[in-house]
């Protein structure tokens, strides 16, 4: 009994950073409420890839359009199977509520013919409280 | 007095048996909420042989291949490409080109190819492979030399 104890726990505190580290972006889905001009969202991009890559963070709008969003940081390298965080400020721009899709892209194999970005997209509707 | 005896040790049983139904149980309850997730891993990028009539570079061609990726999802999510819009040319390629990006899937979701958004509403793995496909028109002809285009796999 007690082996079988020892097994669960070494498998379960193995399997741990992989569970975490597959994820290319969390949060995909907020709402957020704000006093102020903006609002802001804390997301973290992963990699799930045995190397290193770069991580591009941009902020849309529901047509695809840029966001001029505040984001720190915007462009970084990712070490294999690491997360971090990120912050992005939207500004309401007058409006009384927001829709942005916070997007992690990246292309781990570059400088092929065909290459893949991949883009994960997390949607995030803010409301401005008065 | 026998009789004393078997009354009193039934009634000791008795007394026994009420305590030990008398012994409580409570729930302990665990809550736990899975978000929308979804991770995307390229496996390979893809290559792109030209047609005999050099009108078509693809993915298709023979010779070519598509670009592979492994999605995995909870479900609650959308995938997709973007039109293409980073490509190279070679410098003798002066003529227009239209790039069409397509997308099929395999695993929890049988997706056929498509160049549309699809939902995938369950959750599981999936292989996908990205095909992309270079036409000329008329008597236009795909030029010596290297060319390069990123497609956009979108997960949202």
């Amino acid at each position: 009994m007690k082996h079988i104890l020892n097994l669960a726990t070494a498998l379960a505190v193995g399997l741990m950073p992989i569970a975490a580290g597959a994820q290319s972006m969390s949060p995909m889905r907020g709402e957020v409420n704000s006093f102020t001009d903006a609002f802001a969202v804390r997301v973290f991009p992963a990699n799930p890839y045995d190397q290193k890559i770069k991580v591009e963070i941009h902020v849309y709008d529901q047509d695809f359009q840029p966001v001029d969003a505040k984001i720190s940081p915007s462009v970084f390298q990712l070490g294999s199977q690491a997360s971090r965080p990120v912050l992005v400020v939207v500004p309401f721009g007058g409006a009384a509520e927001r829709k942005v899709r916070i997007c992690t892209e990246s292309i781990p194999f570059p400088n092929q013919q065909t290459q893949i970005r991949a883009q994960i997209c997390g949607k995030f509707f803010g409301h401005r409280k008065s | 007095m026998t009789l004393f005896r078997t009354a009193f040790g039934a009634a000791l049983l008795v007394a026994c048996l009420d305590h030990a139904a008398m012994a409580t149980t409570q729930n302990v309850i665990f809550n736990g909420t899975v978000t929308a997730t979804c991770t995307l891993v390229v496996g390979s990028n893809g290559t792109m042989t030209v047609s005999p009539d050099l009108q078509s570079l693809s993915s298709h061609n023979s010779g070519g291949s598509a670009g592979t990726v492994t999605l995995t999802t909870t479900g609650g999510v959308s995938l997709s490409v973007d039109p293409v819009t980073t490509t190279t040319v070679p410098a003798a390629d002066s003529t227009a080109t239209t790039w069409t990006p397509t997308y099929s899937a395999s695993g929890a979701h049988a997706i056929a190819e498509t160049a549309s958004s699809t939902a995938l509403t369950v959750p599981g793995a999936d292989l996908v492979s990205v095909n992309l496909a270079g036409t000329k028109s008329g008597s236009n002809r795909f030029a010596n030399g290297n060319y390069q285009a990123t497609v956009t796999l979108r997960c949202e």
